[in-house]
């Protein structure tokens, strides 16, 4: 407690540190509010989309049929439990975000290791059904191998992305763009004001 | 313990470290936070076109200037090589695969000539050239209105934002040749400024505010249906709500079913025409193409039309949709594919197999009318009462209608045969009960035997058992087209000169 006491600064000092502190705050907050950052909680494809080079992995979703049954977060993060979840999310979310924000991302984005294995545990939780035909059990010694050790997209390349996968691959698709960050009243102050 | 200040008192290069420390810890804030707009901004750019015309530029070409690949696949929809079962992008005169239809249309202009549609490239053609439109020449004014140019052009939401609405739809169809000059493309379905889909004409507007739908609150997925539901759709012409316009109305306010349409026309006293045979007060149903989608497993499973008909496609690197808008039969890789797992060949089946199921049907509704109108001819040949027929006159309207809504549209025996059985096996119940009171009423009047089935086995016969005059009416549509559509298309040029 004495080493908070130590900074609290002395009377002639309060209004100006204050204002000081006021201005990070303000600045975290704002940074907060233009980086759309309660949004990663959810679970909404458009989120993945706010940044604006994941419009070919949206918009390729979008035309595909696992369109009518999963989002981003179905596949690309873990299920198993919900710490796991949220961990593995912070964790990729902020990786993502440190290469967007420096201008860091290549120019063919190839999924990671980690997220490999997250994709192909995602793929067996709704496909079950696929890989457990007990029709397809023990007539082969390499059964074991060919289904558990490959990925399915080894097979399945097209499921559900497709192989072409350039940041400029999708020119013209029509994916959600984060809205404007100014709030309408303050738009059409603004407008009021030019006229 | 000492305080900050007596210890700055000390060591003053201490306040300078404090004094560069905030300095750095707040111009990286700043950076974060610009860099975050940055790249905020940078979405907008990047996916904004670089525009140079208007919303209403009506020549494709000048939007495929920007967009090459897309309009280099709509420029597809001009092949008229593909032919399905039943469908395809080829011109099937239907009136030669089935004259029976032209029995049923006798006294309007569908008896004269109805062929499969074209693609969309071929839209602004095959209206000038078919037999409906007739041969407005030397100031003769066509049979049409303009309200029919509506669906066929760019040209259509160019000229409406110019002159309104009604100025649009008033006036015989030949008034406003020279306008339309463009075949149906991008400034139908885009926004020129965010390329966004967007709605083109008041019709879908209207009849979605008198459903008391707000059209400005659908998903992005419903609009890539209701692009196409704007022109792929029942409509009629209402000649009450402007004097001296036919203004072009989707007789939503009840429902879009078959059975809620019927009501909503019954309620309005409207028919399309005057039976030339058995004189009953007729409908036509013009294509309910998107009313039927939605009764299908595909809609409910929320497939929009877009997503078979206009998939993605990759080419040189690029994945975009494809704008050549056609049968789905012609592309079932990258349509029927992309969910389905059957080989190509047992897709086509499914597909013929519900077709052929929905044709059964229909061709014996087919008949039954033929049957009707020829027996309700005889009927007042024979000295039948007006009030003798109401009743009979008013089934066989309801049982065409059953049989128009099926038989209009393009693919609907596949986009829901369910529910398109289920509205034919309707109307052969109403034929029936139609031809009961006939036989009665025929009985009734001395007239015991058979009316004997017309020889309508073909297209020629047919039309000549209604009494149209197809030698006459092909001469006056050469005279129209060698003469009157090179003025259009010299004006139509000259015009597009002005707007460089």
């Amino acid at each position: 407690m004495g080493f908070l006491k130590k900074l609290i600064p002395p009377d002639r000092w309060k209004l100006p540190v204050l204002v000081i502190l006021g201005i990070f705050t303000g600045l975290f907050f704002f940074s907060f509010y233009i980086s759309n950052a309660p949004s990663y909680l959810g679970d909404k494809p458009e989120t993945c989309v706010n940044c604006h080079i994941m419009a070919p992995q949206y918009a390729t979703w979008y035309h595909s049929s696992h369109r009518e049954k999963t989002n981003c977060n179905e596949c690309h993060v873990p299920h198993n439990n919900v710490v796991n979840k949220y961990f593995f999310k912070a964790k990729d979310g902020l990786r993502h975000a440190t290469v967007f924000t420096l201008r860091k991302e290549p120019q063919v984005i190839f999924i990671k290791d980690a997220g490999r294995e997250v994709v192909h545990e995602n793929c067996i939780r709704c496909h079950t059904g696929l890989l457990t035909d007990s029709k397809l059990l023990g007539y082969n010694d390499e059964t074991h191998r060919f289904r558990m050790e490959r990925k399915c997209w080894e097979c399945h390349r097209e499921t559900p992305h497709g192989r072409v996968n350039s940041l400029s691959s999708v020119p013209n698709a029509r994916v959600p763009l984060p809205g404007t960050v100014v709030p309408g009243w303050m738009k059409n102050m603004m407008n009021t004001g030019n006229k | 313990m000492k305080s900050i200040q007596d210890r700055l008192k000390e060591k003053p290069w201490l306040g300078w470290v404090i004094f560069l420390g905030t300095v750095v810890i707040v111009f990286l804030l700043g950076m974060l936070a610009s860099s975050i707009i940055e790249r905020r901004s940078e979405a907008i750019f990047a996916y904004t076109p670089a525009i140079t015309f208007s919303q209403f530029e009506p020549r494709s070409a000048k939007w495929g200037e920007i967009f090459p690949r897309e309009y280099s696949s709509y420029k597809r929809t001009a092949d008229t090589s593909f032919r399905s079962k039943y469908n395809g992008s080829s011109m099937i005169d239907m009136l030669e695969e089935s004259p029976r239809m032209a029995v049923l249309w006798a006294g309007y202009a569908f008896s004269k000539e109805y062929t499969q549609g074209r693609g969309h490239y071929h839209a602004v053609e095959d209206i000038r050239n078919t037999l409906r439109t007739g041969a407005p020449v030397a100031g003769v004014p066509g049979p049409q209105p303009n309200t029919c140019w509506t669906c066929k052009s760019p040209d259509v939401p160019r000229l409406m934002n110019q002159i309104g609405v009604a100025e649009f739809y008033r006036g015989s169809w030949d008034t406003k040749g020279q306008e339309i000059i463009n075949p149906i493309g991008c400034a139908d379905c885009h926004d020129s400024k965010t390329m966004n889909l967007r709605i083109s004409r008041p019709a879908l507007l209207e009849a979605f505010e008198n459903m008391g739908r707000d059209i400005t609150q659908v998903s992005q997925q419903e609009m890539r249906s209701l692009v196409c539901a704007q022109c792929h759709v029942e409509y009629y012409f209402n000649k009450k709500m402007v004097e001296g316009v036919q203004y072009l109305v989707f007789p939503w306010k009840n429902g879009t079913t078959a059975e809620e349409i019927e009501k909503y026309y019954d309620e309005i006293e409207f028919s399309d025409w005057t039976h030339a045979m058995s004189r009953a007060p007729m409908l036509k149903a013009q294509h309910p193409d998107y009313e039927v989608y939605l009764t299908g497993v595909h809609a409910s499973r929320g497939v929009s039309c877009a997503d078979c008909h206009m998939p993605f496609m990759s080419e040189g690197g690029q994945k975009f949709t494809d704008h050549h808008l056609q049968s789905p039969l012609n592309n079932i890789a990258n349509s029927c594919q992309v969910c389905h797992r059957e080989e190509t060949e047992k897709l086509v089946k499914d597909v013929y197999l519900r077709q052929d199921k929905v044709a059964e049907n229909r061709v014996i509704l087919e008949t039954l009318l033929v049957r009707c109108h020829t027996e309700a001819k005889a009927a007042w040949d024979n000295g039948a009462s007006d009030s003798q027929m109401k009743e009979i006159l008013n089934e066989i309207r309801r049982a065409q209608w059953r049989w128009d809504f099926s038989a209009a549209g393009h693919g609907n025996s596949f986009h829901s045969p369910v529910e398109l059985s289920r509205i034919i096996s309707g109307g052969i119940a109403i034929a029936q009960e139609a031809r009961i009171k006939l036989a009665r009423l025929l009985a009734a009047l001395g007239q015991n035997r058979e009316i004997p089935y017309p020889d309508v086995a073909t297209k020629a016969k047919a039309q000549a058992f209604i009494g149209l005059d197809m030698e006459k009416l092909n001469e006056e549509k050469k005279i129209f087209i060698e003469n009157i559509l090179p003025q259009w298309d010299k004006a139509g040029k000259e015009r597009e000169i002005t707007y460089e």
